[in-house]
């Protein structure tokens, strides 16, 4: 008992007399205005799907898990999507161990509304074997520093999380077709998850007798309120979910007010979201094309085949892929070397496609090398397909992309180029062949639905 | 100097003939030959004499339960007031912050408080009305504590009227006549803690062209 006591913290009654004093005169005790958030720096770990998200002196950690599952009877072509809370001692004193208090669990509720509700996370996309296999969507939120307003950072954290998570991709193969093959992510490129939009949590608290509205409040201001109110909006103001548990009563105006402050709070934290996930993914990028003449490199000193010529070739291509990047500072240099590039590879491409089917220019991204050397003869007709599926899963990109280049993202830029090459070809070899045809084709046989 | 005797404080430790520090901080002596590390950290360990910011937490019949940031609760006697009698105990509501000394600290007992000097007297131990209060490091306490005024209060001190209590546990209280000089005291002692003497004068100077 007194152990527990000497644990909770607790305010003195100086500081509450004093948060509610200073609000008339609309301060707060950090020095902010009432309807001011605080700093939000969004960061990523060096692996898919984890994000760290400082609020404030708050801190939280979201990372992003999938696993294959059985769906639920009632859904059996969507996939699941869960949110679990941990609330470690280190970051509050009044947080135990193994037992979630009141709050982990409204946390995880709320955050878990606001993305299941309004249904940002494409669930249907999530679906491997109807009725047999789905991913399922786990998100973790681990609470490291607690100073109040811990909804709106887990809420943001979750969303970082979620943007640059990715999932394996897989087919269906096997004799009966219908074992699924998860492909490791060196094999292939892991695919990006549907978000269709971000449901932004923004948090009110109510002070005092009066009921002044403070937004984003702190562990001190937490300790003083009356009440609080989350509403979690989209950039577009779409209100997603609202959450008021109990506490002082409100009046419908003030409601109102809050929405419409929300709405613009929620467009400001969805623009540094964005961003931070933009730069993440242009990183993402940068070391990817870094580590591939690595393994060319490879290849090229064991001269065995008769792709020996084509590598070479594609070996310069890369050589110049890398100049190209090099000068990403200037981009006049920069795309008239992409179009050249494209050129060249345009070239090369028609040339070795005189070779025959094995001649698959295997330098697209997402496709290991080896796979392809080792199965080239037996994937010779899966490949087309599955680049037309890549290139409409590039699409979102290619839509960002002009922004994006504003970032000076060269490789993104030979990507988007490289795409378009890609879809060139396509047509140049397969014209004869219609590709919505062949999607279908696809569908019926491999049911891959993502 | 090998028959000198020498008194090892908190964070070092005697293995045979090494002594070794225990924890991160600056080593400090004084001068008949004691040593000790002083770190900054969130947590106070209490030590005797330490006037610290204690909050109320429970009222029993002999003691107050004090809360000083330490790892157990401190006892602070009903009696240990100036003057104080069975007939006039005074009534602390739970959460008062009081100014408070540690009478004993010994490990594996509740520290002991008072709200008397050592002479009997009440100098400015009570309870502290009004103001504000924050939580910082212990590092930060006892800057704000050291001799030479600190470079922060002495620039607020000459432009801005206010008052403050530190205690050694690393809590802070502010009083001002105006909220907005509060908030803007306690925010600069906050920030100020990383600072160079130098660099704390620009960030008052700064401040207060703000204000004004």
């Amino acid at each position: 008992m007194e152990q527990r006591l000497a644990n909770t913290w607790r305010l003195t009654v100086n500081e509450k007399k004093f948060i509610e004093t200073a609000l008339h005169s609309d301060l707060r005790v950090d020095g902010r205005r009432p309807f001011d958030f605080r700093e939000l720096t969004v960061k990523f770990g060096r692996e898919d799907g984890s994000s760290e998200v400082q609020l404030g002196m708050t801190h939280v950690m979201g990372f992003v898990s999938c696993q294959l599952v059985q769906p639920y009877r009632d859904r059996p072509n969507e996939g699941t999507l869960s949110v679990f809370t941990e609330f470690s001692p280190m970051a509050d004193p009044s947080f135990e161990v193994g037992r979630p208090a009141e709050s982990a669990v409204e946390l995880g509720r709320v955050i878990d509304r606001g993305l299941r509700e309004s249904r940002a996370v494409d669930t249907e996309s999530l679906c491997v074997v109807s009725g047999k296999f789905v991913w399922s969507i786990r998100i973790d939120l681990h609470i490291i520093d607690n100073c109040g307003n811990l909804v709106d950072a887990a809420n943001i954290a979750a969303l970082a999380a979620l943007l640059t998570s990715r999932r394996p991709e897989c087919s269906l193969g096997g004799e009966d077709g219908q074992e699924v093959i998860v492909h490791p992510p060196e094999v292939r490129e892991p695919l990006p998850l549907i978000i269709h939009h971000l449901p932004i949590a923004v948090t009110f608290a109510f002070i005092g007798d009066e009921n002044r509205v403070v937004i984003d409040p702190t562990h001190f201001e937490e300790g003083v309120m009356g009440g609080r109110l989350t509403a979690t909006l989209n950039a577009n103001g779409d209100v997603c979910a609202i959450q008021k548990a109990g506490g002082d009563g409100v009046m419908q105006s003030v409601i109102m007010q809050c929405l419409r402050i929300a709405s613009v709070k929620a467009a400001d934290i969805t623009a540094k979201i964005k961003k931070a996930v933009d730069s993440y993914n242009t990183e993402r990028t940068l070391r990817k094309i870094k580590r591939q003449p690595a393994s060319v490199a490879v290849h090229v000193s064991e001269p065995s085949q008769t792709e020996v010529k084509e590598l070479s070739k594609k070996h310069k291509e890369k050589s110049m892929l890398k100049s190209e990047e090099s000068q990403s500072d200037d981009m006049e240099i920069e795309t008239q070397f992409s179009e050249h590039d494209g050129t060249t590879r345009r070239d090369s491409s028609s040339k070795s496609f005189v070779g025959g089917p094995s001649s698959w220019d295997p330098y697209s991204k997402g496709v290991d090398f080896d796979e392809l050397q080792a199965s080239l003869a037996s994937r010779g007709e899966v490949m087309p397909v599955e680049k037309l599926e890549k290139s409409r899963h590039d699409k979102p990109y290619e839509g960002e992309s002009p922004n994006l280049l504003a970032d000076s993202a060269a490789p993104l830029l030979a990507e988007t180029t490289e795409t378009g090459v890609e879809i060139k070809r396509e047509k140049t070899l397969k014209d004869a062949v219609k590709p919505k045809h062949k999607r279908k084709k696809k569908a019926s046989s491999n049911t891959d639905a993502s | 100097m090998a028959n000198q005797t020498i008194k090892l404080g908190s964070g070092l430790r005697q293995d045979a003939d090494t002594i070794s520090a225990m924890k991160a901080g600056v080593l400090r002596f004084s001068n008949p030959h004691k040593y000790w590390v002083e770190s900054s950290q969130k947590r106070y360990v209490p030590c005797a004499g330490d006037a610290v910011l204690g909050i109320v937490v429970d009222c029993k019949a002999d003691n107050f339960l004090v809360d000083i940031k330490g790892p157990s609760l401190a006892f602070l006697p009903v009696l240990a007031f100036e003057g104080g009698t069975r007939r006039n105990i005074p009534k602390f509501e739970v959460g008062t912050l009081l100014y408070v000394r540690v009478v004993k600290a010994n490990s594996g007992m509740n520290p002991e408080l008072s709200c008397m000097d050592s002479t009997g007297k009440a100098a400015e131990f009570g309870p502290l009305k009004d103001g504000y209060m924050f939580e910082s490091s212990t590092g930060l306490s006892r800057m704000l504590l050291s001799s030479p005024t600190c470079p922060v209060l002495e620039a607020f001190g000459k432009n801005l009227s206010f008052e403050i209590a530190v205690g050694l546990n690393g809590r802070v209280w502010v009083n001002a006549e105006s909220p907005a000089t509060i908030i803007l005291v306690a925010n600069a002692i906050m920030k100020s803690e990383s600072l160079s003497a130098v660099q704390q004068k620009i960030l008052v100077e700064r401040l207060l062209k703000r204000v004004q």
